[in-house]
């Protein structure tokens, strides 16, 4: 493969990666506090950009004032879906993750009679191609991924530099820690989720003008936010944001030489071989 | 202590002489940067009851996980009656002869006091993978024969009356020791248990290592992690000491505590018996 | 689970079973055999939920049977049965690769895994050619019984009954063996940590039992295959592998009925009441949800009339 190729091909995995990371880390990060797998995730990234493509598109709303819109709603819905489902069915894995997928195919199929099967698009926001050397890069999609990267980096403050990211990392470290009194568990819970909720909507709706959009889409993006989130550790930020990008780059590299379905083949494989000689992914502890 | 019952201890010259049922040779272990452990040898004899004391932090339960499998020593080895077992997993240990007790008492919460005597006649079993598939009634003829073994297990502990018991409804006192039954239905050649006593009262506790004592004793070497220095002294053969991962005393319990060493690790964190 | 009152019904089920497609009409023998291939992925699927671990990606394996078999039939003429026997070989096999990779880690990896390998099969079947791309590979051939081809729905029910018998039959007896009650050991972390202290080699088993349920799933996916006539990636979608897991839940994952019923009754609702998916995947959803958070057991815990479900402890 020709070095233009594949430097054509680490670009677009790197910008494709980080825009991966924004709804992985949604993941990551209610698994990382509350060790529930949200598979609803995937369904709250294409409601992400739906929302876009309805209140942008269809209903002709700015994008400043539709996308504060999707993102209050992503929270309230996880407050929502915090309260009512995770609390009630807290400490039993098997029903929660059941539940998750329960409310994702809920989520699925209302969208699929709502919105119809008929795919979506959202114009571009921002033409034109960035020419790097004989590398392009599409100007939107680096936006996008600049953009997610500013976001993942107020993520970092909020979790390692506020009073209620020290409680989220505290309830984290130690399941005894988030019996005691002073740490509001519920609370911290209920933000977590929100903020999980939020991001991947967050990630929906930065690619909406990349991507087409249709109710089914949702099950690509869980499906590599799995693989992400087994790379990079459980639970772990900075893991989730280097595995973003690795598999961002694995999948472009195999796509350019392999074609597209072998790129899922081989990231697959890259997880599973994570799972064998390191299970714990590449930032995790040891558990 | 409820009788003053008399507790025969081996005594230490004769024990050098029996032989060598575990022999913990050298075994250290890093967490990261942190030594938890630091060349911590001692062996047990066939027939004697060693006691693993020390204070807090003192890496007691890391070298019992060691022993029982669940991680590999940084460095040392581990050797049952000659053969070496470092870093096997536990279930091979099991087959060689090597049962524990966990720390927090574990049971099969959803069989009855009986099915979980029975489920550790498992090693026993080997083979036969699907048995009971086809022949159906001669695997229940032969379960028949597995049952009357494992109520043998449980009277050994007294607890045949509880036979049909659901596990889970057992007192903290009796779940202990059917944990103990369960561990020994493996027919051991060592048996280690994690703080047997943690938790009982004064009463219950004396009743189990009386019971201990008495039963376990003659079948097989048992080494005992505990805290409670009467138990360690009143029923231990040997005992050995750590303190910051290492061993400071190996030797008569009655010695023990004219070691100044000891007194000092012990007095030095404000734990004691 | 062998009760009084519900040892009388086995013999009954059998009796209704044999009888049915001399009574029934064309229709109703299609849905009679729709029903006996989601009750037996259903029966399958809870031999893995009973030793504490959820797959979320059986279709793949009913498809990785399918193509299998598909493929030896159509591209090189194999005959229809071996197809199935290869079938039940393939999924097996792979399974147990997965399952020796993957279930020696907490149960989140395994379903994940799982998860993935399903989206993965059905994304290879769509990209090459060979294996028929997105339309899939059609004129699948029907198996012959000493001379009849199983042309017919009649005939063709035959065949699946067959199969769903000798599975479910399997499943239910696996149960009451060494090796099954050893598998009920291995539910909870704790007590598979028990399990492993007295010599339970817990790995080999489960990767056993996950082998054994993808092959029984593989072997009947291939019967699907030959009833379709054709096979393509849409079939052996992510909402199949939900589907079951709906079923599985639903009837409760405990015991013989708990699976059969589910599967049973919500399969045949589901093709009487819906003319199109996504408004059964809503219904069937929303009474998921009801059934996890009001009767955590499914709905045959509620009659009391079988084993209660535990609900599994935290961390698995």
């Amino acid at each position: 493969m020709g070095l233009t190729l594949f430097l054509q091909a680490l670009a677009i995995g790197v910008v494709n990666g980080a825009l991966y990371i924004l709804t992985a880390l949604g993941l990551t990060l209610i698994y990382g506090i509350l060790h529930i797998v949200n598979f609803a995730h995937g369904e709250l990234y294409m409601l992400g950009a739906m929302l876009v493509y309805l209140l942008f598109v269809a209903m002709e709303w700015p994008l400043w004032a539709a996308v504060p819109v999707i993102v209050a709603l992503s929270v309230l819905a996880g407050f929502a879906v915090e309260r009512t489902i995770f609390r009630r069915l807290r400490g039993q894995w098997l029903q929660l993750l059941v539940a998750t997928v329960g409310v994702s195919l809920i989520i699925q199929s209302v969208s699929w009679i709502a919105f119809g099967a008929q795919e979506k698009t959202v114009p571009s926001v921002l033409e034109g191609v960035l020419l790097l050397g004989s590398v392009r890069v599409p100007i939107e999609r680096l936006a996008a991924a600049s953009i997610a990267m500013v976001l993942v980096a107020i993520l970092y403050l909020i979790v390692y530099r506020t009073r209620t990211g020290l409680a989220m990392r505290a309830i984290e470290e130690d399941e005894e820690t988030a019996r005691m009194p002073r740490v509001d568990t519920d609370r911290v819970a209920g933000i977590a989720v929100a903020l999980g909720f939020a991001l991947a909507a967050l990630g929906g709706v930065f690619v909406a003008p990349i991507y087409s959009i249709n109710p089914g889409m949702g099950l690509e993006a869980i499906l590599m936010s799995f693989i992400i989130i087994i790379v990079g550790g459980l639970g772990s930020i900075t893991g989730t944001v280097v595995a973003g990008l690795l598999i961002g780059i694995i999948q472009a590299v195999g796509a350019l030489t392999l074609g597209a379905e072998a790129a899922h083949v081989l990231v697959f494989v890259a997880m599973i071989a994570m799972l064998v000689f390191r299970p714990q992914g590449l930032m995790g502890r040891v558990r | 202590m409820s009788s003053e019952a008399s507790v025969t201890h081996v005594d230490p010259t004769e024990a050098r002489s029996a032989a060598v049922m575990l022999s913990v040779q050298g075994v250290g272990k890093r967490f990261g940067g942190l030594a938890a452990l630091s060349d911590v040898s001692f062996t047990v004899h066939e027939g004697e009851l060693v006691g693993l004391v020390g204070p807090n932090g003192a890496g007691k339960s890391t070298l019992f996980n060691i022993i029982a499998g669940v991680f590999a020593p940084s460095e040392g080895r581990i050797l049952l009656e000659g053969r070496d077992i470092t870093g096997l997993p536990s279930h091979k240990l099991a087959r060689l002869g090597l049962a524990r007790t966990f720390q927090l008492v574990t049971l099969f919460p959803d069989l009855s006091v009986l099915d979980n005597a029975l489920q550790a006649l498992h090693r026993h079993q080997q083979g036969r993978f699907f048995a009971g598939l086809f022949q159906a009634r001669a695997y229940r003829e032969e379960s028949e024969g597995w049952r009357e073994r494992a109520r043998e297990a449980l009277a050994l502990l007294s607890l045949e009356a509880l036979a049909d018991q659901p596990a889970a409804a057992l007192p903290l006192g009796q779940a202990k020791l059917l944990a103990v039954a369960i561990a020994l239905a493996t027919q051991p050649r060592v048996l280690l248990l994690d703080e047997p006593a943690a938790g009982l009262s004064h009463e219950e506790s004396g009743r189990m290592m009386d019971l201990i004592a008495e039963r376990v004793k003659g079948r097989c070497s048992v080494v005992l992690v505990e805290h409670n220095m009467r138990i360690v002294r009143r029923y231990c053969d040997r005992a050995v000491v750590l303190q910051f991962g290492r061993k400071i005393f190996e030797g008569a319990p009655a010695d023990m505590v004219h070691e100044r060493a000891v007194v000092d690790a012990y007095l030095g964190t404000g734990d004691g018996g | 689970m062998t009760q009084p009152s519900s040892r009388a019904l086995g013999p009954a089920l059998i009796l209704v079973l044999l009888v049915l497609p001399f009574v029934a009409t064309n229709y109703w023998l299609h849905v009679a055999i729709v029903v006996l291939m989601n009750i037996t992925y259903t029966v399958a699927l809870c031999a893995v939920l009973r030793m504490g671990y959820l797959s979320l990606g059986h279709a793949g394996f009913i498809a990785l049977g399918a193509y299998t078999s598909v493929v030896l039939s159509v591209r090189f003429g194999v005959s229809p049965w071996f197809g199935i026997v290869a079938a039940a070989a393939m999924s097996g096999a792979v399974a147990w690769g997965l399952g020796a990779l993957t279930l020696r880690l907490r149960g989140i990896y395994f379903s994940l895994a799982v998860f993935a390998f399903g989206e993965i099969v059905v994304a290879i079947a769509r990209a090459f050619d060979w294996l028929g791309g997105p339309s899939g590979i059609a004129n699948v051939p029907r198996p012959s019984f000493f001379g009849i081809k199983l042309d017919t729905h009649f005939a063709f029910y035959w065949l699946a009954m067959v199969v769903a018998v000798a599975v479910v039959a399997f499943f239910a007896r696996l149960e009451q063996t060494r090796f099954g009650a050893t598998l009920l050991t291995l539910k909870t972390e704790s007590s598979e940590r028990l399990a492993e202290s007295v010599g339970v080699d817990a790995a080999a088993h489960k990767t056993a039992c996950f082998a054994m349920s993808c092959a029984a799933v593989g072997a009947m996916g291939a019967v699907h295959s030959m009833y379709l006539l054709f096979v393509n990636p849409q079939v052996f979608s992510f909402l199949m592998s939900t589907d079951l897991v709906i079923y599985a839940m639903i009837g409760g994952t405990t015991g013989f009925w708990g699976p059969v019923l589910g599967a049973g009754v919500l399969t045949a609702l589901g093709e009487q009441l819906f003319s199109a998916g996504y408004w059964k995947t809503l219904v069937y959803a929303l009474i998921l949800m009801a059934v996890i958070l009001v009767v955590p057991g499914g709905l045959t815990a509620v009659s009391g009339l079988w084993k209660r479900e535990l609900a599994p402890r935290s961390g698995r």
